[in-house]
């Protein structure tokens, strides 16, 4: 959890002034793709097995370019199928964003998949 | 005194020797998990009505009251018996005309998501209008419902009481869907029993094992089954041991005349309806509950999913899915031990496989269903007031 909020500090520290706002998100985790890093945690948490939740997102570009809304979703890899549902997203403030609607309706392995401007971040979370 | 000492000997010996399965802790967790039973509920925010006393009286009346068919020949009771764990018994249900689906057990309804087979309805109070209206069922109509709120002395006196105002000053359609919310408030009230399955759970979780052992030794085989290589849980989950989505099993679905497109065309129905969650008769300004309706998102597998029923009294709603095909609860379970993959529409799932079960496998689940059920608590039929 600490690591994930030193991770942010060092994020922001690091990179252009427009490139990420302080989101306030923490705890978080954090996905470090080739051109953009993500950080998300769920509303609430721990993120409750077949009921809906959010995920508040931070996004930023490592070249510092603005950043377009990203896609979401969840899947599980090992059922080859998704969510029964469609998340919707708003930008909540610069480079953040919340994603509404999400329900996880198997226990198990699924992975959240993060589309930013054409780049693929996926991080997996197990839930019983 | 000595050939009593003998006989409970003789007895001792023959009776069932209680023995506990050797669970492991993460079996132990999973079985946990499946409890406690009953669980707390909360009212209804959409239904204004729910959990007050005068509507669930009304709406109790309503049930058992065939006058809201012009004929007076159907009632909600017609199809949902409350000696058939509120079901009908019958593989699919007759209405005014043979309808294509098996009418579904109403217990632990106010714990469901989506209503009917297909989900079509979000709410309950929208669910329980949709059989009166329906020229294939009790095909009744708001303007009947109105005058018999209206116009029996009792009822109306029920409705005052429940609503707070006087039902011959509310127009037709709000009158009858405030019927409709009071006849889900009476339904919300049927709430399976615990069971022996939940004796066993409960004592697991305390770490009694004398008292786990109580479980007959095949039920246990089964759960273990359950939670373990059957995957059941993958969707039966939780204490009510069901996600409550929808899924293809592989059981057909073409019908007289087509096919039932289940989800596919539930999702089509919610979309065409005033009375959901989004809409302006949700009683709750906020529309918290509204979050899955919004975001229900149609997809081409739909096609052939059906809801994911509860288990709990299962043992007494046979016959069993959506189209009541199968007849016992042994044909559901040799269904998954022996389904023919080629017959699922889950483009490209991979969550079912058969399970290869056994017969003595097949028997040990099916005693595990069996402890899912209990003597359900006598029926109150009275009427409002």
């Amino acid at each position: 959890m600490r690591s994930a909020a030193t991770s942010l500090v060092l994020l922001l520290a690091s990179s252009h002034a427009i490139a990420c706002e302080p989101p306030s998100l923490e705890p978080a985790r954090r996905i470090d793709g080739a051109k953009h890093v993500v950080l998300f945690r769920s509303a609430p948490t721990p993120l409750p097995l077949n009921a809906s939740f959010a995920l508040d997102i931070a996004v930023c570009a490592k070249d510092g370019s603005a950043v377009a809304t990203p896609k979401v979703d969840a899947w599980m890899p090992a059922h080859r199928h998704g969510m029964n549902y469609r998340p919707s997203l708003t930008e909540t403030r610069k480079g953040l964003f919340r994603a509404d609607g999400l329900l996880l309706h198997m226990p198990g392995r699924w992975e959240f998949v993060f589309e930013v401007a054409g780049e693929r971040l996926t991080a997996t979370h197990d839930i019983d | 005194m000595r050939w009593l000492a003998a006989l409970l000997v003789l007895l001792a010996a023959a009776a069932p020797r209680a023995e506990l399965l050797d669970f492991s802790a993460d079996e132990i967790a999973r079985i946990v998990r499946h409890g406690p039973w009953p669980p707390t509920v909360a009212a209804d925010p959409s239904n204004r009505v729910s959990g007050k006393q005068d509507a669930i009286g009304l709406g109790r009346a309503l049930f058992f009251d065939a006058r809201l068919s012009p004929d007076k020949a159907f009632a909600c009771v017609s199809c949902h018996d409350p000696d058939k764990a509120w079901s009908d018994g019958r593989a699919t249900s007759m209405g005014r005309t043979a309808l294509p689906r098996n009418a579904p057990s109403l217990l632990d309804v106010r714990q469901r998501r989506w209503f009917g087979w297909d989900g079509g309805h979000d709410n309950l109070w929208s669910m329980s209008l949709r059989p009166i209206l329906d020229a294939r069922e009790i095909g009744g109509s708001t303007a009947g419902i109105a005058d018999l709120v209206r116009t029996d002395r009792n009822l109306s006196a029920c409705y005052a009481r429940a609503f707070g105002r006087e039902p011959g000053a509310v127009e037709a359609e709000a009158l009858a869907i405030d019927a409709a919310k009071a006849l889900a408030a009476f339904q919300e009230t049927l709430t399976s029993p615990r069971t022996p399955f939940d004796d066993f759970r409960d004592a697991l979780a305390r770490g009694d094992k004398a008292e786990a052992a109580k479980l007959p030794v095949a039920a246990q085989r089964g759960v273990r089954l359950f939670v373990g290589r059957g995957n059941c849980a993958f969707c039966h989950l939780g204490p009510a041991f069901t996600n409550g989505e929808f899924h293809s099993i592989g059981i057909p679905f073409f019908v007289a005349g087509g096919a039932d497109g289940g989800r596919h065309s539930g999702i089509r129905t919610l979309r065409e309806s005033r009375l959901t969650l989004l809409g302006s008769w949700n009683d709750d300004p906020v529309r918290a509950d509204g979050i899955a309706t919004r975001h229900v998102d149609p997809q081409h597998r739909n096609f052939g999913e059906f809801r994911v029923p509860s288990l709990r009294m299962a043992a007494r709603s046979a016959p069993y899915m959506h189209n009541g095909s199968l007849a016992t609860l042994a044909d559901v379970v040799r269904h998954y031990a022996r389904f023919d993959p080629e017959r699922l529409h889950g483009d490209g799932e991979a969550i079912l496989k058969p399970l290869g079960l056994d017969d003595a496998e097949i028997d040990d689940l099916v005693a595990f269903l069996e402890s899912l059920s209990a003597e359900p608590p006598p029926t109150d039929r009275r009427a409002c007031g």
